[in-house]
């Protein structure tokens, strides 16, 4: 008997042939990186839920017209952005999606659970993040935390590579001078 | 290798291929403002990295209802032309199909004209005989419109001929009418100066 690691890909095929098991397995492996994707974009946990199983519900709806198994993870992705964005519309369709921003600056989302970091670190950054434009910040994290490659960021954010490459070169400035302060206080 | 602070941010995020990493590493080692840049780089990096991934506060689980279940055959046929690649092949296989039984239908070709018929009943007639009785017809038709033709000009030279003469003779009656008057003239002239004579 031969076993072998289930890939995405089987399981991808099976959900698409309506086996639910089969997507179940597939979402307990990707909803965490989606929930906090979506978690760092909209600042909130509920809505961050909220959105995470609707992406999940429809990326299961249309799961056949997934033709390329192997771009599971940007086409998801892709689905996550898109409703993030229809939310920010929703709930302020006068605000055009360039100004939006996180409805509240929690600085307390996460601090790491390392050793390594102390609170102080964690807390400027988050709130460096927060003072970034919402592409700025999406871009940085689509490549920081959740390491996806500049032609797999276009494709999810629908914009070409070097719009992408602009937005991260531009968040790294920023970020670099926001987070200087901390480290030559010998934090890091 | 000139400093570029892209090249630099391209090698951080391990978006360099192979030699053009390599080149960046070989001028970083003798560069000091490229180091000091990536180190900060390195250190703003390493700062993002300490907002760890949250939990989330609960799992999401699909369950299987038949009540919501799709009919089998909705979902065979939603995963058959719900893929463009499957779409564009069935389409290609219905119109060769298509093609097909059209050639296969396709109705016998109509009968060949009688003129054509005819021509093959003159069986025997080799190429140079049509050759020659196509030229002896057009040298006919050819005769047949010079003949016409000369008879055309002939009657209009005919005609012409016929008209100049008529011409002539009003001209020479003309004269005729002008000469007798002239001469009446002359004679009533002549009457005349013998009783201018007498009267002196």
């Amino acid at each position: 008997m031969i076993f072998r690691a289930v890939e995405d890909a089987d399981l991808i095929q099976q959900a698409a042939r309506g086996a639910v098991e089969a997507y179940n397995l597939l979402v307990s492996r990707w909803e965490k990186r989606v929930y906090n994707y979506l978690l760092r974009i909209t600042g909130n946990r509920e809505d961050a839920l909220d959105l995470t199983q609707d992406v999940f519900l429809k990326a299961y709806q249309n799961l056949r017209k997934l033709d390329d198994p192997g771009r599971f993870a940007p086409w998801l992705y892709r689905i996550a952005h898109n409703e993030a964005y229809s939310m920010f519309r929703k709930r302020r369709p006068e605000t055009d999606v360039d100004e939006l921003e996180p409805e509240s600056v929690e600085t307390g989302i996460v601090f790491g659970g390392s050793s390594v970091f102390p609170m102080e670190l964690s807390l400027a950054v988050a709130g460096a993040l927060e003072r970034l434009s919402p592409e700025q910040r999406e871009a940085v994290v689509l490549k920081i935390y959740q390491g996806f490659k500049f032609e797999e960021m276009a494709e999810i954010l629908s914009c070409p590579v070097s719009t992408v490459k602009s937005r991260l070169y531009s968040a790294f400035d920023l970020l670099k001078a926001e987070l200087a302060p901390i480290r030559t206080r010998g934090v890091s | 290798m000139s400093c570029s602070p892209i090249d630099l941010m391209d090698y951080l995020l391990h978006e360099l291929a192979g030699p053009r990493r390599a080149e960046v590493e070989e001028h970083v080692q003798n560069c000091v403002a490229c180091r000091e840049e990536l180190d900060r780089l390195r250190l703003t990096q390493t700062a993002l990295m300490s907002l760890g991934e949250e939990e989330m506060p609960r799992r999401i689980a699909f369950v299987s209802d038949p009540v919501f279940e799709p009919p089998l055959w909705r979902r065979a046929w939603g995963g058959f032309w719900g893929s463009g690649p499957r779409l564009g092949f069935a389409s290609a296989a219905l119109l060769s199909i298509a093609i097909l039984v059209s050639a296969l239908t396709r109705p016998a070709p109509a009968p060949v004209p009688r003129t054509v018929t005819v021509v093959r009943e003159a069986g025997g007639i080799g190429a140079d005989e049509v050759d020659r009785r196509i030229q002896a017809a057009v040298a006919s038709s050819e005769a047949r419109q010079n003949r016409k033709a000369e008879e055309l000009v002939k009657r209009i030279a005919d005609r012409d001929r016929r008209q100049i003469e008529a011409l002539r003779l009003a001209a020479a009656q003309e004269v005729d009418y002008y000469q007798h008057n002239e001469r009446v003239l002359t004679a009533n002239f002549s009457a005349l100066r013998p009783s201018e004579g007498e009267a002196r």
